[in-house]
């Protein structure tokens, strides 16, 4: 009986090890499927810190100068604030030109460019109409990198794009705006540059390209990449206006300002209704941090464009950012106004032979170097 | 340096008085005399201050009054010397096109434009400059008349290319920067005559300064004109209320802000780079009109014959 | 002796008469700038007409749109020629809201139009003008300026 027992209880302990248990603790679900939100930015693995902190180097006078000296030299902010097409440095190295591989076809796609906001101001169209345009300046734009889509794999890929043929043969170019001095940035990030042998540079972007439209490394991009008429999408980080209540944020009505109305003049009011779903829905429109994120301005038509000071002309003002503040530009993904004739592609390369005029409009635009405007009697 | 300090806010202070005096509150063109008095101050700067002085010899210091919207927005946020630099470049562009004359709030003009409702496709104004305001493209002008004892205003954007002719039929200053109290006075008072002659102006001579005092409607009014310190109006009464309410929003501390000032001005140096960049442009401009006017000075007599 | 008091307390009353809008809604007070018989004596016994409706969706009225009056007991209907607020560069502002009195079919009941109306109008108004219903452009033929 004994023995009996002895063996039932090594078959009970046999039967333990021979079902596998999961010792993790898990914690309950409440039925969402994140509680927070997906961080907003995960950056490359290759991306390393950028900026260093700053220490004594005990340089001497002499040496100090010297290096400024040769700082300015190469990375004399004067031109590249005037961000001039004629002051592009191309890399030292031997890159091979890029030939158009590939006809332009609809179903590819051209990289972006970054550009600087630098402002605001009218223009008059030719029936006397007048625009707002904003400007943005194609600042000193590189390739830095290019990931061909088998290395593609970015730590957060869009949930709509996983398993998407079409995404997946996309690869993806580095693009970088605004060279700085590099005793700015640490080692590693000045390493980035080595392979396309351009400055180190502040921004960096990345834009999805076909392959067909991989540019080597080093290849400057001007702004002559679009066309005066062209439609584009841009990309920019809003500005940041803090903690707002909901009339700003939202655009709420508020309360009544007198009759009896006591602190209750800039308030949401109800929240939400009781009974069975007696709780705050999801997405509610509350008081918040508003501004600083990244939004898309879509369907964004170029009026004029300057080659020499590669300053593009954008109709409209609600260009995301700040005066002086980065975006990213790219040919719109809007399905009806999409690229229709061949840009240049993958991008336009300066040729000595015929240079571009240094001011090109669109169509219905009225260039200030016209006489004025006369309207003739129609019959 | 305390003493320095005090000498330089004493210099500044002085100026502020003699241009508000002249040309009343809203100047983007005070400037801060004090950077300007350190660099002749310190023998350091010697070069600079050669380099400031040869500035100063090509762009004369009455063109900030004469061309007040080739300076910037003085708000930093909103600045940018690369755009500053094209939006000029268009300015001339459209300046060669159009003889835009010199003018003051208070000068009276008619204004030609180019309109598709028009029966002529043209359109004629004429009216007294009431407020000028906006840098760069945005510049713009309001001109108000009085037909047939209806009175209007009509604002023009300066650079506006639909815009024709502009002349100045009369040139001269009132004593305030902004006449939008017109609108609460008689209307005689912004009546002129569409067919006025334009009077013949002396380009050397001072502007003229009209000294008329308007007298004001009895309220209500448009705006609270006690609140405001108007130079160009006759003495008029309000009632204990709002004269005792005028009185607690007066800010006499603001005329010694010397950081408002700085944020509300271009500095003296910049405004020299600006105005050396398109001073050549101008000046020619300028010799142009001046022959134009002499021609026209000549061939009056022969006109009734 | 109460009625005396009451008319000091009206001459001295304590909030402001200044324009908060100056946009032509409902109850807007307007000026009538034609020379028809029912127009002329309401502005001369110093009741100028009130706006009791205005023909768009927003119910604010602007240059060329047309509105319902209050004219002396009677409604009538008319056509805003001038504006008190602001107006785009190079369009006339003028200093009181003008209208001009229409029929039904948009025929005015005046015959003079006695000050400016801006240039636009012409577009305004030829623009409103269906083929099958009121003509408004024949307000434009009586106008005896325009600016």
């Amino acid at each position: 009986m004994a023995g009996l027992l002895k063996s039932f209880a090594n078959l009970q302990i046999s039967c333990k090890f021979l079902h596998p248990r999961v010792e993790a603790i898990t914690v309950p679900s409440r039925g969402r499927k994140h509680l927070n939100y997906w961080p907003r930015k995960r950056n490359p693995i290759w991306l390393t810190k950028q900026t260093r902190v700053q220490y004594n180097e005990n340089l001497t006078a002499d040496n100090a100068r010297f290096i400024k000296e040769v700082v300015d030299t190469k990375y004399s902010n004067s031109e590249l604030s005037l961000g001039i097409a004629g002051s592009l440095r191309t890399s030292p190295l031997k890159v091979e030109p890029i030939e158009p591989k590939a006809e332009w076809q609809p179903s590819y796609r051209r990289t972006g460019v970054i550009a600087k906001k630098i402002g605001i101001y009218p223009l008059w169209l030719k029936n006397g109409k007048r625009v707002f345009t904003t400007l943005l300046q194609v600042l000193d734009n590189h390739v830095v990198r290019y990931i061909p889509p088998e290395d593609y794999k970015p730590i957060l890929f869009k949930r709509k794009h996983k398993n998407n043929p079409r995404q997946e043969r996309l690869g993806c170019l580095v693009v970088g705006s605004d060279s700085c001095d590099p005793q700015k940035f640490t080692k590693e990030y000045c390493g980035l540059f080595t392979d396309s042998g351009v400055m180190p540079k502040r921004v960096l972007t990345r834009f999805r390209v076909s392959p067909e439209a991989a540019l080597a490394p080093g290849t400057p991009l001007v702004a002559a990449h679009y066309k005066p008429g062209q439609i584009v999408d841009i990309r920019g980080k809003t500005i940041d206006r803090g903690f707002q209540g909901v009339c700003k944020r939202w655009g709420f009505k508020g309360g009544p300002a007198s009759h009896g109305v006591t602190k209750t003049h800039r308030r949401p009011g109800n929240i939400g209704g009781g009974g069975e779903k007696g709780r705050v829905w999801p997405g509610t429109k509350m008081p918040g941090h508003m501004g600083n994120r990244m939004r898309i301005h879509k369907g964004a038509k170029i009026l004029r464009i300057n080659t020499k000071y590669n300053v593009l002309w954008i109709h409209g003002i609600s260009i995301p950012g700040e005066t002086n503040s980065f975006v990213s530009i790219y040919d719109t993904i809007l399905p009806l106004r999409r690229l229709k004739e061949s840009p240049s592609f993958p991008t336009y390369l300066p040729t000595a032979d015929e240079p571009l005029p240094e001011e090109l409009f669109c169509d219905e635009l009225h260039p200030f170097t016209e006489p004025t405007i006369q309207f003739s009697e129609e019959s | 340096m305390a003493s320095v300090g005090r000498i330089l806010s004493h210099d500044i202070r002085q100026n502020i008085q003699n241009f508000k005096s002249l040309f009343g509150k809203d100047c983007r063109w005070l400037s801060s005399q004090a950077i300007e008095t350190q660099a002749k101050s310190s023998k350091e700067n010697a070069d600079d201050k050669r380099k400031v002085d040869d500035r100063e010899n090509t762009a004369p210091l009455e063109f900030r009054f004469k061309y007040p919207e080739f300076l910037p927005d003085p708000n930093a946020a909103y600045r940018n010397s690369t755009r500053e630099r094209l939006e000029r470049m268009d300015m001339m562009a459209r300046r060669a096109h159009i003889d835009i004359p010199t003018f003051y709030v208070g000068s009276i003009l008619a204004v030609t434009l180019s309109d598709s409702h028009a029966v002529g496709k043209t359109n004629r104004f004429v009216g007294i400059c009431i407020e000028r305001k906006g840098c760069g493209l945005r510049a713009s002008f309001r001109l108000r008349n009085a037909i047939d004892k209806q009175g209007m205003e009509v604002v023009y954007n300066m650079y506006d290319p639909t815009i024709q002719k502009v002349e100045c039929l009369r040139l001269e200053k009132r004593l305030d920067d902004k006449l939008l109290y017109l609108r609460d006075c008689p209307i005689e008072y912004s009546t002129f005559p569409f067919d006025m002659e334009p009077e013949l102006i002396d380009e050397t001579a001072p502007v003229r300064i009209n000294t008329l005092k308007v007298p004001l409607k009895p309220p209500p009014w448009l705006e609270r004109w006690e609140r405001q310190d108007l130079k160009g109006v006759q003495e008029f009464e309000v009632n204990e209320k709002r004269r005792r309410k005028a009185e607690k929003h007066k800010t006499p501390w603001e005329e010694f802000d010397l950081m408002k000032i700085y944020r509300q001005t271009i500095p003296m140096e910049d405004q020299k780079d600006i105005f050396a960049e398109v001073y050549s442009d101008l000046h020619k401009l300028e010799i142009t009109r001046r022959k134009m006017a002499r021609k026209r000075k000549f061939n009056r007599p022969d006109k009734p014959t | 002796m109460a009625l005396c008091g009451s008319k000091i307390n009206v001459m001295s009353r304590g909030f402001h008469t200044t324009p908060v809008a100056q946009e032509i809604r409902k109850m807007a007070r307007l000026r009538v700038v034609d020379n028809s018989e029912i127009g002329k004596s309401a502005m001369l016994e110093g009741k100028p007409p009130r706006c009791i409706h205005v023909y768009n969706k927003r119910g604010v009225g602007f240059l060329g749109d047309k509105v319902l009056l209050a004219i002396k007991g009677e409604k009538k209907k008319a056509i805003l020629v001038g504006l008190k607020q602001n107006q785009s560069p190079r369009i006339p502002k003028f200093d009181s809201n003008n209208v001009v009195l229409i029929n039904d079919e948009g025929t005015p009941l005046g015959t003079r139009i006695h000050v400016p109306i801006p240039h636009i109008l012409r577009t305004l108004l030829q623009e409103k003008t269906q083929t099958k219903g009121a003509d408004y452009t024949k307000l434009l033929a009586i106008a005896s300026r325009y600016v």
